[in-house]
Formats: C-alpha cells, sequence, structure tokens
C-alpha cells in the first residue's frame, strides 16, 4: 500500500539535490551569483500542500508561484539559460493544462524540466491508471505518449528517485518528472 | 502615426548595449536582421511564452538588462503572466508591448477587444512599477535610456503598425533549441 511522505523528507531531498546541480553546474563553468540553492516554480498542488507550507519558511529554497503552468515552463527555460537549477511543483490538472509548453519548451526547446506532479484523488488501493478519477487515469499515459519518463513516489522509499530523475532530465535535456502518489504529510 | 516596428526595434538596437531580448511573433524576423546571432532568444513555438521567458533570464542574471517584445494576442493568451512578472518584481526586466491591434501572424484577425484594450492599465493593476504607452518613435527614443536604467518591472504599450515579414513569410529562423543553447553556452562564459 502507497504511503504519505513527509514534507521535511522531501524538502531535505530537493536541498540535497539542489546542491548537487550547483556543483554540476559550478563544473560546467557557472559562476554563483546567489545565495539561494534553487528556485521552486509553483502553482500550488492541492496534493503537495504541506510541503508548500513548509517551504514558506525556507531561506534556502526560492518559491516562485506562477498563474499557470504555461508560465512556469518558460520560467524554468530563463532559468535554465542563466545557469540556476529548479523544479517543477504542479498538480495532473497543471500538466493538462499546459501540454503545448511542455512541447514546445522542455521537448523542443531542449530544456531539462524536472517536474513533481500531485496525484489528486488518487485512490490508495488502486493503481492510478485503474482509477475512477479521469484526472487521475491519464496522467501518466499522457507522459507516455510524450516519450516523458516518470516514476511514481509511493512512499518515503521513493524519495531516492527525486535526484535520479533530476539527473536524468539533465541527461536527456528534456522533461522528466516523479508523480507524487498520496497526498504528502 | 502608428511606430514601424522595425523602427522601433533598431531604437531599441542602438540602445541596448549588453541587454538580453526576448522577441515573439512579428518581431523575431525583424529582431534576427536587425540584431543577428546575438544575445537573445525568441519565444517560438509556445505563444504568450516570452514575459515568462524573460522573467526567468531576469531572475537568474540579475546583473543583466533583460527587454521582452511580446506581441498583443500572445499577451492575451497568458495574461496572468502580468501579475507573476510583477510579483516577482525583477528590477532589471522590460517588458515592450508591441500592440498592433492584431494577430498578424496567423493572418492579421483583430484581437478580442481591438485597439481598445488598455494593456498598460492592466500592467497597472498587476503591480508592474511603472507603465506606459508611447504612440511616436522619437518619444520612444528620447525615453528609452531612461527605460534602460530606471528600477523594472517596466512596461511599455508601443503603439504600431504591422510589421514587414512575419514568421510566417520569413520563416521561424534558428530553431528554438538551438537559440537556447546558444544563449545558455554566452552567458555561462559571461
Ligand atoms: C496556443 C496557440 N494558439 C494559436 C496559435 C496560432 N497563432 C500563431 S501566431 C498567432 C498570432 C500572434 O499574434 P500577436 O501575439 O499579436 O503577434 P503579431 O503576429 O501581431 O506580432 C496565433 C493566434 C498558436 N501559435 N499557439
Ligand atoms: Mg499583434
Amino acid at each position: 500500500m502507497p504511503e504519505s511522505i513527509p514534507a521535511p523528507l522531501i524538502i531535505d531531498t530537493l536541498k540535497d539535490t539542489f546542491r548537487e546541480a550547483r556543483a554540476a553546474l559550478a563544473a560546467e563553468g557557472v559562476r554563483p551569483r546567489h545565495d539561494h540553492l534553487g528556485w521552486i516554480l509553483s502553482v500550488p498542488d492541492t496534493h503537495q500542500k504541506t510541503v508548500l507550507a513548509a517551504l514558506d519558511k525556507e531561506r534556502a529554497l526560492r518559491v516562485l508561484t506562477c498563474s499557470t503552468e504555461d508560465e512556469a515552463n518558460a520560467v524554468a527555460a530563463g532559468l535554465w539559460m542563466g545557469g540556476e537549477p529548479f523544479v517543477l511543483m504542479i498538480q495532473h490538472a497543471g500538466l493538462y493544462a499546459s501540454v503545448n509548453t511542455l512541447r514546445g519548451v522542455a521537448m523542443d526547446g531542449r530544456v531539462p524540466i524536472f517536474s513533481m506532479i500531485g496525484l489528486l484523488s488518487r485512490e490508495k488501493d488502486k493503481d492510478p491508471r485503474e482509477s475512477r478519477h479521469s484526472m487521475v487515469r491519464y496522467c501518466e499515459p499522457l507522459l507516455d505518449v510524450f516519450g516523458v519518463p516518470h516514476a511514481r513516489l509511493e512512499g518515503p522509499d521513493d524519495v531516492h528517485l527525486i535526484p535520479e530523475y533530476y539527473r536524468l532530465a539533465q541527461k536527456r535535456r528534456g522533461p522528466a518528472a516523479v508523480l507524487v502518489g498520496l497526498e504528502t504529510a | 502615426m502608428a511606430i514601424k516596428p522595425e523602427d522601433a526595434l533598431r531604437a531599441i538596437a542602438a540602445a541596448r548595449g549588453d541587454a538580453l531580448c526576448v522577441p515573439t511573433m512579428t518581431t523575431a524576423p525583424a529582431w534576427r536582421t536587425i540584431a543577428p546571432n546575438d544575445l537573445s532568444v525568441g519565444c517560438v513555438g509556445f505563444m504568450g511564452g516570452a514575459s515568462s521567458l524573460g522573467l526567468g533570464l531576469a531572475l537568474a542574471r540579475p546583473d543583466r538588462r533583460v527587454l521582452v517584445f511580446d506581441g498583443d494576442g500572445s499577451l492575451l493568451m497568458q495574461l496572468g503572466s502580468l501579475a507573476t512578472v510583477a510579483g516577482a518584481a525583477p528590477r532589471n526586466l522590460v517588458h515592450f508591448l508591441f500592440k498592433n491591434g492584431v494577430y498578424h501572424t496567423s493572418g492579421a484577425q483583430e484581437i478580442p477587444g481591438g485597439g481598445g484594450v488598455d494593456f498598460v492599465q492592466m500592467a497597472k493593476g498587476a503591480g508592474y512599477r511603472a507603465a506606459s504607452a508611447i504612440g511616436e518613435l522619437g518619444e520612444l527614443k528620447r525615453r528609452l535610456p531612461s527605460l534602460l536604467k530606471e528600477e523594472g518591472p517596466i512596461f511599455v504599450e508601443l503603439h504600431t503598425g504591422l510589421a514587414e515579414a512575419t514568421p510566417m513569410t520569413a520563416g521561424m529562423g534558428t530553431p528554438f533549441h538551438q537559440q537556447v543553447e546558444r544563449l545558455r553556452g554566452q552567458l555561462i562564459a559571461s
């Protein structure tokens, strides 16, 4: 059975992910220009709201709330060109809302956009593909159509997938995503 | 008399120094002849994304001025980006809106609301530090030095005629991913 992941664990994992990303950027020749570790580009995801609440108190992670997921993807491309690390934090509805930008920016622009996508309303005892809710059901198939690699976080033991898929996005120069299976704690 | 968009872009090119530029739609073909292969990246293939692309650049590189050349139809498509830019408050961002009243690139259909849409009020309402309209080339030239210096985000609605070329007649130019790669390389090196 899937389990909820505590917000502090996700935040610590994101910090480690950004530290590693900063080291890789420095090795590439990017000069440090900021005190923070990285950016969270968010259109609030109900499923990850405990993480967003905890991020309010974090100085090392800068949250930029965007009006739409389209904006979040385009801002990400600007940050990428400027040598800044970032993560998108959105929900499945946001993925559906921003498919053209996912294609135009992350895929055609070859921008390594790593997203954390909340599967709001996902039933604990069901595979998302068998969910009663279309929002839950179509998320993974949609990512498959676009060839976006993805994995599901089904509990605290899975947080290692965050840096793994972040690195995968960098390596393939394109989008990669982890889906947050249950509401964060 | 409406400003010729090419004249506006030439005036900006002459004054911009090392500012990063983000053209889109009909400003893109004109810009690549006026300022070829330089510190620019076009918003190609994701209509409405120019200001957000510019915002990301401006936040990553506060040491650089960032100039966005937006289309009026494009801005309407992602109008919420006005609030996102204003909320992030990048001091180094100038958002030029090339207001021609139409979707020129897709065949010059009138935008919703036509020429009556007041983007200056919208930018002010969203919280830009300054927003104004310019309807004449001489005024643009006069104001450019301060627009390139004053604290942003600044919004400038330029009242323009139609461009000579569109991405449909002149082609899309360098593929987006090559533009991204090139500007990223230039920024890392500087
Ligand atoms: C999501 C999306 N819908 C529709 C289009 C079709 N389209 C291409 S260019 C364009 C008009 C752009 O108008 P504007 O931003 O005012 O720029 P202009 O051509 O006037 O410079 C439209 C509607 C598109 N590219 N993307
Ligand atoms: Mg127009």
